[in-house]
């Protein structure tokens, strides 16, 4: 059984061994004066001669190394310390006591101490000579340091794991082998207890906690990590702690297991509950009067007997009278309150406790409360009976209204000052307080809302504006007048206004919080947007029939241009049949007839297909998919192929790209583009190149170049408009509506197009894409 | 039995049936036909109800021949060539016989909606008198010449 403590700075006491007689009796007397001594001592305490012969030894000695004594006593040491201690006896004879003193325990040397049974195990030892008539003797302190030594090795294991997350908790830690030894402590466990680590590492936790843990660790082992976890150390084991000193204090523990190499370790989570008892023990004697609700009231209260003397009273009350608690206790009531409490105690202890809660405190009496030093203030109380083994007493909750007073006052200034703002808003205006009561309005609210003033006045906002108002009161209390400034009421909320008839009206409100003594009121400039969202829904009204209109518009070109083709195919077959068959057949005018009739119907024909083509671009909206630029232009180009080797023309390009869109409508824009490049010529070959760039954030921007006319610039916008020509029909045959067809197309794609150019030095229509990515 | 071709050179008649309600339209291909080839036999129905009476030989279409190509015009009065196309279709009778739309539409949708009813081809008119008649030249060159079909089903 170790002892908790003898410190072994006490031991260098052997020194003063004064001069010997006779060895055997010497070391009898020695014996006889220091036994008590050294069997104190925690650690196994051996004396060695000269010879390195065991003279003297404790009940540690012969526990630690499983001897008896008789069997230690005048053996060589080596016997139990083979190696380290008979070779320093020499050396360490020598040295002074003073050196001796010096030298800690701690700072002893480490060797191994061998049991009866041969089994070794590590020791540290420390020395100090002792003067004898034989000669100095060595005294020396033997320590086992296996548990130390373990200690060490889980420390290291737990090192990486464990040692923040002890440091860094808020109550003292210990980590408890399953011997009862300390293996583990955290700095705050040696502040509770008053020791160095060093001095509890290793040793039993008795030391330290007397009762109740080491009996648990048993129990406790066997425990799962998951019952453990569901302990909450408020709900711990509490115990007394033992400090270094001696003294005790309460402690509360949290036991849990903690897995290692060396066993399931137990982990105790030590909370000095010193503070919470006191305040337990406090809280006890006040539990009958109800201390906990009293001092967590926001009002000052006081209880009062029949007879008018305070027996209770909170902090609150204290603090509003200006008195300390013990110079109002026992005192007269009137001595706080005047007039007007203590007259009533008689009614209102036969209320019973449902009458007192079906009344508010609002709804209190008003009095007047009187300071230590004399100076009054407006108070209103709530009375209420409490049963008490003394009879019944009352409770009085007192709220001092001095700045409710004051806000009134301060309400009808501000009245006063903004009447005149507020009458010349525009805007129904009210003011509300935080409670989403209507405190003012103006004359415009009144009309908008069908109320009389005072039928508003005091009532809920929440009667006007139903929902969405009330509850941004708090949110827009608290937000600076700097931030309300910002909100312009244009981006204010849409909420629906209620009229007294019962008729509700969409209105757009705007908040800014107004300071005033009390608290900050919010100010609602309320906007009737009937008108407002009346035209809106007539916009959208007449968006929507435009929208239709033009669909039925496209269905209409669309269905027209392909019913027009029926007869037109009649016109124009039969016209040519006339040609085929009787051409030089009928005299020339015959011929020159039959021709215009040919002409005619042939350009109408193009111009229905042209406006079919149109029509068809606004038919298939929202087609776009990715698309390869490359492939269209070269279909476009094999729909070209008469054309190309009709003029010999040289069509180019660079490599294009993958783009979103409608491909046959890319098809046709590049057939358009191409097509008129190679039409609108001199008498040279035409020559075309096509080309694409990056064009700012996934867009491309095509080119189509050409070494035709050119165009003047006058004209840059008037040729993609319909049927808008620049050339004489003998000229170029055209109906004017292919480059209306490729704006069409582009701006279906969300894109623009458009041309620069010069007469004779060609053109270069340019449009633009969105990428595919 | 063995397949008999049919054919410009084969010993039976070709027949063709039109059905078509533009008399206009009605020339026009006789004219095409005549120029392709002088021995094919077209006969014209003006509207969806004659054409099916004149392939199911009913009233007084008890006796007209099985027609070896149909030209089914698409808006036609009382039954439209859409219904017609699809009664042919759905009919083992007649099923068989290569059935083309001839029409001004260049509607996507009667496109595929042909298709789907079982169309042999979409053909839309030309508007010019001499691509017409290449159009019909290649008809003939096609379904007449090259085209093997299959045997004529005993018919009534």
């Amino acid at each position: 059984m170790e002892m908790p403590q003898a410190p072994v700075q006490d031991f260098p006491a052997y020194r003063d061994v004064g001069v010997s007689k006779e060895a055997q009796s010497h070391l009898a007397q020695m014996d006889g004066r220091y036994r008590g001594l050294l069997e104190a001592a925690p650690d196994a305490m051996v004396v060695v001669n000269q010879g390195g012969e065991i003279v003297i030894l404790n009940l540690q000695a012969e526990k630690k190394f499983g001897y008896h004594r008789d069997e230690l006593l005048g053996q060589k040491v080596t016997n139990i310390i083979p190696e380290g201690f008979a070779e320093r006896l020499y050396a360490d004879g020598l040295r002074s006591a003073e050196d001796a003193l010096a030298q800690q325990i701690d700072t002893g040397i480490e060797l191994t101490g061998r049991r009866k049974d041969g089994t070794a195990f590590p020791i540290e030892i420390m020395l100090s000579p002792l003067e004898s008539t034989e000669g100095v003797l060595v005294t020396a302190a033997i320590r086992d340091i296996s548990v130390r030594r373990r200690a060490d090795r889980v420390l290291a294991q737990m090192e990486e794991r464990y040692r923040g997350l002890l440091e860094a908790a808020p109550d003292a830690m210990v980590v408890v082998n399953q011997g009862g030894e300390i293996i583990i402590l955290n700095l705050q466990a040696e502040k509770k207890f008053g020791y160095r680590r060093d001095e509890l590492l290793g040793q039993q936790v008795t030391n330290i906690i007397p009762e109740g843990f080491a009996e648990r660790l048993r129990l406790d082992e066997t425990r799962t990590a998951d019952e453990a976890l569901a302990q909450q150390i408020d709900t711990g084991i509490e115990l007394t702690g033992r400090r270094k000193d001696g003294s005790a204090f309460p402690i509360e523990i949290m036991l849990s297991p903690l897995d290692s190499a060396e066993g399931i370790l137990v982990t105790a989570a030590i909370r000095d509950i010193t503070v919470r008892r006191q305040a337990e023990s406090h809280l006890a004697q006040m539990e009958g009067r109800y201390r906990g609700l009293l001092e967590a009231a926001p009002d000052a209260m006081v209880v009062v007997n029949k007879t008018g003397e305070i027996v209770i009273l909170n902090l609150q009350a204290e603090k509003k009278f200006g008195y300390r608690r013990d110079e109002l206790l026992g005192q007269q009531v009137t001595n706080i309150i005047p007039d007007g409490f203590a007259e009533r105690l008689l009614l209102d202890e036969t209320r019973t406790a449902d009458e007192a809660l079906a009344q508010q405190i609002d709804t209190g009496i008003e009095l007047t409360g009187r300071r230590k030093d004399g100076s009054d203030f407006p108070i209103e109380i709530m009375l209420s009976p409490l049963e008490s083994p003394e009879g019944i007493l009352v409770t009085a909750a007192i709220r001092d209204i001095t700045v409710r007073r004051k806000a009134e006052k301060t309400l009808a200034l501000l009245e006063g000052q903004y009447r005149g703002l507020l009458e010349a808003a525009p805007d129904a205006m009210v003011v509300v307080n935080q409670t989403g009561e209507i405190v003012i309005l103006n004359l415009q609210a009144e009309k908008k809302f069908g109320y009389r003033r005072d039928e508003l006045l005091g009532q809920q906002v929440t009667n006007i504006v139903p929902d969405g108002f009330a509850e941004r009161l708090h949110a827009d209390g608290l937000r600076s007048a700097e931030d309300a400034l910002a909100q312009q009421i244009d981006t204010g909320i849409e909420l629906t206004g209620l009229r007294k008839d019962g008729s509700e009206f969409p209105i757009e409100i705007m908040l800014s919080p107004l300071e005033s003594a009390e608290e900050t009121l919010v100010t609602a400039a309320i906007r009737d947007i009937s008108v407002r969202k009346d035209a809106e829904t007539h916009l959208l009204q007449k968006v929507e029939e435009l929208r239709k209109s033009n669909e039925e518009l496209e269905q209409f070109a669309y269905l027209a241009s392909h019913d027009l083709q029926e007869p037109l195919r009649m016109v124009t077959s039969y016209t040519q049949l006339l040609a085929r068959r009787y051409k030089g057949k009928l005299d020339t005018d015959a011929d020159e007839f039959i021709a215009y009739a040919v002409d005619g119907a042939t350009r109408m024909q193009r111009l229905i297909q042209d406006l079919l083509a149109y029509s068809r671009v606004g038919a298939n909206e929202g087609n776009l998919a990715e698309t390869s630029s490359e492939e269209a232009l070269q279909r476009a180009l094999a729909n070209l192929r008469g054309a190309i080797e009709e003029t010999g023309a040289i069509v180019t390009n660079d490599s294009l790209p993958m783009v979103l869109a409608d491909e046959g409508q890319l098809v046709q824009l590049f057939q358009n583009l191409v097509g008129n490049a190679i039409k609108y010529q001199n008498k040279g070959v035409p020559e075309v190149h096509v080309s694409a760039e990056v064009y700012g954030r996934k867009k491309w921007i095509f080119a189509v170049k050409d070494n035709g006319l050119g165009i003047e610039r006058q004209y840059f916008e008037r040729i993609f408009g319909m049927f808008q020509r620049l050339h004489k029909r003998e000229e170029f045959a055209g109906t004017g509506v292919g480059l209306a067809i490729c704006k069409k197309i582009v701006e279906r794609h969300g894109g623009t197009i458009s041309v620069e150019s010069q007469p004779g030095m060609g053109s270069t229509f340019r449009f633009i894409l969105a990428s595919s990515e | 039995m063995t397949a008999m071709p049919v054919g410009r050179a084969g010993p039976e008649i070709v027949t063709v049936l039109l059905v078509e309600d533009s008399p206009g339209d009605v020339r026009l291909t006789r004219e095409a036909f005549r120029q392709a080839n002088p021995t094919i036999v077209m006969h014209v129905a003006t509207d969806g109800v004659e054409a099916m009476d004149f392939l199911l030989k009913e009233g007084a279409h008890a006796l007209s021949p099985r027609p070896d190509l149909i030209l089914l015009d698409l808006n036609l009065p009382r039954m439209d060539g859409r219904e017609v196309l699809a009664r042919i279709k759905s009919d083992d009778g007649l099923k068989t016989i290569p059935t083309m739309i001839l029409t001004t539409s260049q509607s996507d949708v009667d496109i595929a909606k042909a298709y789907q009813l079982g169309a042999n081809c979409y053909l839309t008119k030309p508007v010019q008198l001499d691509a017409f008649d290449a159009l019909v030249a290649s008809i003939v060159d096609f379904w007449v010449t090259k085209v093997r079909l299959a045997q004529k089903a005993k018919h009534g």
